[in-house]
Parts: structure tokens; C-alpha cells; sequence
């Protein structure tokens, strides 16, 4: 039987995330092709394309970085095919650059851009408002709020895209992505072939005198999109009153539930706005000329606000516009804030806030597994350089390494930036530098990285943290992985052979585990100068487990020996060992069996799992 | 919408304890019923061992509970159950494990949890409407430790606050769960209901 998401049952209802409902969507369109670099709050959409990817008739691939994706779903789409490219709101800052472009050559075959950003930063570095992408680049915006329409908005967006040749930004958020809700589904046609590139250079080939009309053509589409948000079904007028409220994404469901919470339903005038750019003009014009004051709601940017704003301005209309001044520009919204504000402006008393007295609680934050041999490398690179380094760090589950005891990472801007800024901090400083990055960070940037380390000589210790799979998202396969959850990789890229085609002389393969072989080529690496790589490599055990199936056949205990020894407890900080009064102790359900532990302590010994 | 009541459900545990699973079932028996059904979660760095805090709401079109808003509070685990009493609306009603699952400070000895005795005063303080049950050692009975989750959501069906009853769960369990593991969790769920009246 066909994978539910695939199969042709119009009518059907299931309860999906947000982000199945984004495949379904795009599955309802006839997509022919899907790219992405996976990362939260985007990665269901691939890894839901990619387990079904058997059964389906699309095109699909991790790509080795965002700004490939997006090539490789540009070159898809040049050639006719209807294309999906996926990525969190910060990979669209790698995909920047071919962005522009594709919006001036157009896309024959159509192409959704999911941007999924991440207010709040649950999962991100910053919480950047990908929506002013859409308008440098030149791009309409569908921005759903429910599971439903994060499907009819995937589905929508490819056919308004393939229509009018337009890339088009599907901007969800978090809590879009991660939602869960009924779904009704329409058919599912059979998305055919591919209708073929047709060359037509002054169309496709950007020089200057090719690029000027391309910029017209370019304003043009948006004149008829913008036609296209005036009669949008997403941008709807209702309930009535000289109050307004202008909602977009997510915040159109707090304001529902807001103005359900206080009973103002019909009392309040609501323009909620899912088509978002190019603005309806007339629609928003409109609905000013209706209300004497008005409540912007969007998360994050004044993006919306300010464009009322100028319409307010353009038309001469004298009107009381809120936003930024009674809602803040960072963060989440929720339904208690949105609900005060309106009664607030409304003159009304607000709901008190909840108050809940509560004691200092221990926090519980995310820390490396046991079993994580990101635990062996940075054990042994503390234990040579201590504090005498500078550790630049990258983006990863090894990130956790900022956590005490280990406390591994100073710095960290982007994803491959771990050797260039430190090869940055070497050059500038002449501090002693060693840079932490993992095996899908390589090969998503730290390639040319490496390239411009050796070819400037920068003074630097690059380890990679290879544990062959891209952990901290969930497993997705890269360049140098052995096997997926589908089965082998036919061409696994080999890092060491990487790094000494980029002219890296100095390069040791260890594993992490070997604490006495780690350390050593910690010392021998430490001695010499210019680009020197450290390989750790040493498969996530979680992976191990799921994609193996191997369960480490020992466990590790403490014997009556170590009664009133912490250090090894309090060095190392791994989960599954634990103070049982003045005893160090061992869950053996926890521990992964991977005997770093045994050789830091004599008073450790392994036994057989269960005995 | 507007004919049913909302309520809102936030539950909260700890990073592989199978929370998203249990959330996910409830929603299901929402929806089972016929009901308006949005549920919420919050993933990224939860397999690691991190809090995870998860939504089910009737009858609302958002599926994020702030401060103050939750009918319901189903924690998993004593001590965040504690950490995300302040979602719950006073008065409301808590269904908590008494099991804690120290995080890593508290094991290496660094910090303490409260004791059960803590998490019970705050709670009452908040609500005289609260059950706390073993709800792990009620999943190792019923013959697994991830089975204590559904003894959880048997008595938060059986707790009289939701349009539908532990029969529902019991459907859902049925209809989705893989039949090797349907009788364990049906148990769970009947030792669960049974734990509101201890």
C-alpha cells in the first residue's frame, strides 16, 4: 500500500505536522524534485520526502549545503521540472546568492523556497525575519498558520510559482512547523516528466545588458502577483466594527483564539493576511479606510506594519496604526499577550498575569549522550592544550562541548566557520588555536575553509569530529556516511583524502575511544605549525543503534574501589553515571559501552550487558 | 469553533521518555471524537537529553499554551511538572509521575531536586485539583517502562475533564499502536484510571 502522504484518496483526513502537511502539499502539486539541507525546524519536510522517497514519483536529495540545494533545484527548474527546496531560516543566508538570481531568470518549472525560521531561536543561533528576503529578492510569500494550510500553501505556492515562472517563499515558523492538525487532503496526480530545458540566453544567462530587461520582466511578474494577493482566498476580511486587527503567519491564530478568549469575535474587523507579498494594496487600503485605529500583529519585523504604514501615508488616511510599539519585535507571541494588548486598546482591563511562585529549579539542558565520542576528543584535546587554546567551534551536536567540565567551544559564528575564524584569531593574535568541526559541517562549508587555511598559512588545529552521520538533526545522510536508513552509500567521500587534496600535509586519523592514541597525536600535532588536521572518527551511537542495529555488548561499573572517587564522574560529565552517596555509579541501561571511562580509572571495569 | 469550549493541555518531560508519542495519541483520540484538535511540540535538542514540552488543544486554532492558559498539566516527570506550573490557569487540573529523572547537574551531585513533598506544595498552592501517581513503576506492571506514559493519559481521560473517556484512548491505542505492544499499553492505561482513586 502506497505511503498515505502519496497516495491518490481525495477527501482523506489525517492528522499531520506542519511539516508532512508541507509534503503532502507539495506531493498535491506534482513536485518533481526536491533538494534541502536539512536543519530544525525544516528537516520533517526532507526526511519525510526522503523515507517515502521509494515509493514516490520525485526526484529527491540532502544536499551537501543550502546554496547547492538551491542550485541544484534552480538547475531543476530551468529545466521545467516543478521544484521544492528546503532549509531553516539561517540556510537561506548560504543560499543568498543564487536566490537573487533565480528570482531575475525566472522559473520555468516553478520553485517553493521553505524557509522555516525560528522566533524564539528554539533551535538557531538568532531569530532572523527571512520575510525581508522575499522583498530583496523579489519573491511572493505564503506564510500558513495551521497544518492545513501549511498543505493547501505547499500545493498552492508550486502551481502560483510554475504559473507565473516566480520563485515563491513558503515562510513558516516553529510552531507551524511543528504543529499537528487535521488535514483533508485533494488528489494527487501523477507529476510526470520534466518538460526539458529550453535555451533561451537573454532569458537565463544574467550579463549586465541581459539583466536590466531581466529586472523589468522581474517587476512585472510581481505587478501580476500582486493582482494575485488582491484575490487571494488566503487574505480574507472578517467581523465588523471600527476596531481592525492585521494579522499574518502564526499570529493569526493567536488572534483568533485572543478574540475568542474575549468574546470580541464580531466586534473586531480582522484582515488576516497569508499571501503577504507582494501586499494587496487595494485589499489593505481598503480595510484602513474601514477602522479608525489599527493593531498590527506579526511576529518578529514590522515588515507588514510598515507597509501599512506607507499606504496610510500614500492615501492620506487618519488613522491610529499599532505594532511595534505594543507588541515586541523579538520573540514568540501567545494568545495572553495578543489578548491583552487588544483589550487594552480597546479600554479595557486586562487579564492579570499568572502568577506562580517557584523555587530555583536545577536546569536540565541538553548535553552530549553517553557514548558520545565528541566526549573522547575534547577529554583529550583539554587535557593537551587546557586552557592555553583558543577553541573555535562550529555548529553541531559537539557545540554542547560549551558545557562544563569540558567547556570546548570560546567561539562560534556560523556553520564552517570553525577553521577560517580561527585561522582569523591565529593571524590576528598569534594565539594557539584549535578548531572543532563535524563531519557534515565539513563537507557543508569547511572545504574551502581548509583551501583558504593552507593557502594563506594559517596557524591552526582543524579536528573533525567525524561520527558519520549528521547527528544533531536527526541522522540525515551526508557525503561521508557508510549507510542510511534506505542502505549503503555507493560513493562515501573520505575526509583525510579531502583534506590532503587541499594540500594539508599533516593530517592523523584516530579513534576517540583510544584515549593513550588521541592523546598522542594531540601532542605530535601540537609541536608543529601551519594547517594540521585531526580526524576523530567514531560513529554516533544513537546512529549505531538505529542504522546498525549494534548495541555495544559491554557495560562499564565502578568497583568498591573507587567508593569516594569523584573525578572521573566530574571530569568526564557523562549521563549515564551518577552519585549513589559516596559511591561514583553507572546505569548500566544507559551507558553505551564505550569504555573511555575504564581507561581514566583502574577502579573501572567492564562487564556483559544484563549480567 | 465557537460551540465548544476550548481546553487546552500542556504536557512536559524529559528527552527520550516518549512524550512526543503519548502527545500524538492524544491528539488522535481528539480528533477520533470529532472534536477541533491542535497539538504543539517543540523538538531540536530533545533527544539530548533536554526538556520536552509538548501541546494538545480543543477547540483553539493555536497550538502554543503561554503563561496562565492551561486547563491541564500532564508532566511526566515530578520536577517539570514543578518547572511548567506556570502555564497551568489556577484551579487547574495536574496529573503528575512521581518518578524523578535527575538531570546531570543533580547526578554528578552539584545540585538537588526537590523532593516529591516540594512538588506537591507548589502544585497545591496552585490548585487543590492534582493526582500524582508512579506513573514508570504503573508501565513496568503493565510490562514496559514507556507504557507508564499511557498510564497517564488513562487517568487524565478518566479524570472526568475531557469530552471523552478512556475508551476513547483505548480506540486509539487500538487503531495505532503495533499490535505486539497494544496489550501492555491497554493495561497501562486501565492502571493508570485505576491509580485516581488511590
Amino acid at each position: 500500500m502506497a505511503n498515505p502522504l502519496l497516495a491518490d484518496t481525495p477527501g482523506a483526513q489525517h492528522l499531520l505536522l506542519g511539516n508532512e502537511a508541507i509534503v503532502r502539499g507539495a506531493v498535491e502539486a506534482g513536485v518533481q524534485v526536491v533538494t534541502c539541507y536539512p536543519g530544525t525546524p525544516s528537516s520533517e519536510v526532507p526526511d519525510t520526502f526522503y523515507r517515502i522517497s521509494p515509493e514516490g514519483k520525485y526526484y529527491f536529495e540532502y544536499s551537501v549545503n543550502e546554496k547547492v540545494a538551491l542550485e541544484v533545484a534552480g538547475g531543476a527548474t530551468l529545466a521545467g521540472a516543478m521544484t521544492l527546496c528546503t532549509m531553516k531560516h539561517v540556510g537561506v543566508n548560504v543560499a543568498a546568492d543564487p536566490l537573487m538570481t533565480l528570482c531575475y531568470t525566472g522559473a520555468p518549472g516553478g520553485i517553493v523556497l521553505l524557509s522555516a525560521d525560528d522566533p524564539g531561536c528554539h533551535s538557531s543561533q538568532n531569530e532572523q525575519d527571512n520575510r525581508y528576503y522575499a522583498r530583496i529578492a523579489g519573491m511572493p510569500v505564503l506564510e500558513p498558520a495551521t497544518a492545513q494550510e501549511a498543505k493547501d500553501m505547499a500545493r498552492d505556492g508550486l502551481l502560483l510559482s510554475k504559473k507565473h515562472g516566480a520563485p515563491l517563499l513558503l515562510r513558516t515558523t516553529t510552531r507551524v512547523n511543528h504543529l499537528r492538525g487535521p488535514v483533508e487532503f485533494g488528489p494527487a496526480p501523477d507529476p510526470g516528466k520534466a518538460e526539458g530545458f529550453k535555451r533561451n540566453p537573454s532569458k537565463f544567462v544574467p550579463i549586465p545588458a541581459f539583466s536590466r530587461p531581466m529586472h523589468v520582466a522581474l517587476l512585472e511578474r510581481l505587478d501580476a502577483l500582486r493582482e494575485e494577493a488582491e484575490n487571494s482566498p488566503y487574505n480574507t476580511v472578517t467581523g465588523s466594527g471600527d476596531f481592525g486587527i492585521v494579522c499574518s503567519g502564526i499570529s493569526r491564530a493567536y488572534v483568533a483564539d485572543a478574540l475568542e478568549a474575549t468574546g470580541l469575535t464580531d466586534k473586531v474587523s480582522v484582515l488576516e493576511l497569508g499571501f503577504t507579498n507582494p501586499m494587496p494594496e487595494n485589499k489593505c487600503t481598503e480595510f484602513l479606510k474601514s477602522v479608525s485605529k489599527v493593531l498590527v500583529v506579526e511576529e518578529l519585523e514590522p515588515i507588514v506594519e510598515n507597509e501599512l504604514r506607507v499606504l496610510a501615508q500614500k492615501h492620506s488616511l487618519d488613522l491610529e496604526i499599532f505594532g511595534k510599539d505594543v507588541l515586541p519585535p523579538n520573540g514568540e507571541f501567545n494568545v495572553t499577550m495578543v489578548e491583552n494588548v487588544i483589550r487594552e486598546l480597546l479600554g479595557e482591563e486586562a487579564v492579570p498575569a499568572a502568577t506562580c511562585d517557584q523555587p530555583e529549579l536545577p536546569m536540565r539542558p541538553p548535553n552530549l549522550c553517553a557514548g558520545c565520542p565528541h566526549r573522547g576528543t575534547y577529554f583529550a584535546a583539554k587535557k593537551v592544550f587546557g586552557d592555553d587554546a583558543v577553541y573555535s567551534s562550529d555548529i553541531g551536536c559537539y557545540t554542547l562541548g560549551i558545557l562544563p567540565p569540558l567547556q570546548a567551544a570560546d567561539f562560534l559564528i556560523c556553520m564552517g566557520s570553525s577553521i577560517s575564524a580561527g585561522g582569523g584569531v591565529a593571524k590576528a593574535s598569534g594565539q594557539t588555536v584549535v578548531a572543532f568541526i563535524g563531519d557534515s559541517t565539513f563537507f557543508h562549508s569547511g572545504l574551502s575553509g581548509v583551501a583558504n587555511a593552507v593557502f594563506n598559512s594559517h596557524d591552526v588545529l582543524l579536528v573533525v569530529l567525524d561520527n558519520r552521520t549528521t547527528a544533531m538533526t536527526g541522522h540525515q545522510p551526508n557525503p561521508g556516511v557508510d549507510r542510511t536508513v534506505l542502505g549503503e552509500n555507493d560513493h562515501p567521500l573520505d575526509i583525510e583524502s579531502a583534506v590532503r587534496g587541499l594540500g594539508v600535509t599533516e593530517v592523523r586519523t584516530v579513534n576517540p575511544f583510544n584515549q593513550k592514541k588521541t592523546l598522542a597525536a594531540f601532542e605530535e600535532l601540537k609541536e608543529l605549525n601551519g594547517v594540521r588536521v585531526l580526524i576523530a572518527k567514531e560513529p554516533c551511537p544513537l546512529f549505531t543503534r538505529r542504522v546498525h542495529k549494534k548495541v555495544a555488548t559491554q557495560v562499564a561499573y565502578f568497583t568498591e574501589a573507587a567508593r569516594g572517587n569523584f573525578e572521573v564522574l566530574d571530569t568526564l560529565a557523562c549521563p549515564a553515571m551518577y552519585r549513589d552517596g559516596d559511591m561514583p555509579a553507572i546505569n548500566p541501561i544507559l551507558c553505551n559501552g564505550c569504555m573511555l571511562c575504564l581507561q581514566l580509572d583502574k577502579n573501572i571495569k567492564a562487564k556483559k550487558r544484563g549480567s | 469553533m465557537s460551540d465548544i469550549k476550548p481546553i487546552r493541555i500542556f504536557m512536559t518531560g524529559v528527552g527520550g521518555q516518549g512524550t512526543l508519542t503519548a502527545t500524538t495519541l492524544l491528539a488522535k483520540t481528539v480528533l477520533a471524537a470529532g472534536l477541533p484538535v491542535t497539538s504543539g511540540e517543540i523538538h531540536g535538542m530533545a533527544q539530548r537529553g533536554g526538556v520536552v514540552e509538548s501541546t494538545v488543544l480543543i477547540g483553539c486554532k493555536s497550538p502554543k499554551i503561554g503563561h496562565g492558559e492551561a486547563d491541564i498539566l500532564l508532566g511526566f516527570e515530578p520536577m517539570e511538572t514543578l518547572r511548567a506550573l506556570p502555564y497551568l490557569k489556577k484551579g487547574g487540573l495536574v496529573l503528575s509521575s512521581t518518578e524523578f529523572m535527575p538531570p546531570l547537574a543533580v547526578a554528578m551531585g552539584k545540585q538537588e531536586c526537590p523532593t516529591i513533598e516540594d512538588v506537591k506544595k507548589a502544585v497545591a498552592a496552585h490548585t487543590d485539583h492534582s493526582y500524582f501517581m508512579a506513573s514508570q513503576t504503573l508501565g513496568l506492571e503493565a510490562g514496559a517502562l514507556q507504557s507508564g506514559n499511557i498510564a497517564l493519559l488513562g487517568a487524565l481521560c478518566g479524570a472526568g475533564k475531557l469530552p471523552f473517556g478512556p475508551e476513547a484512548l483505548e480506540a486509539t491505542i487500538k487503531a495505532n499502536l503495533p499490535e505486539k505492544i497494544q496489550a501492555i499499553n491497554l493495561k497501562a492505561l486501565e492502571l493508570g484510571v485505576k491509580a485516581l482513586d488511590a
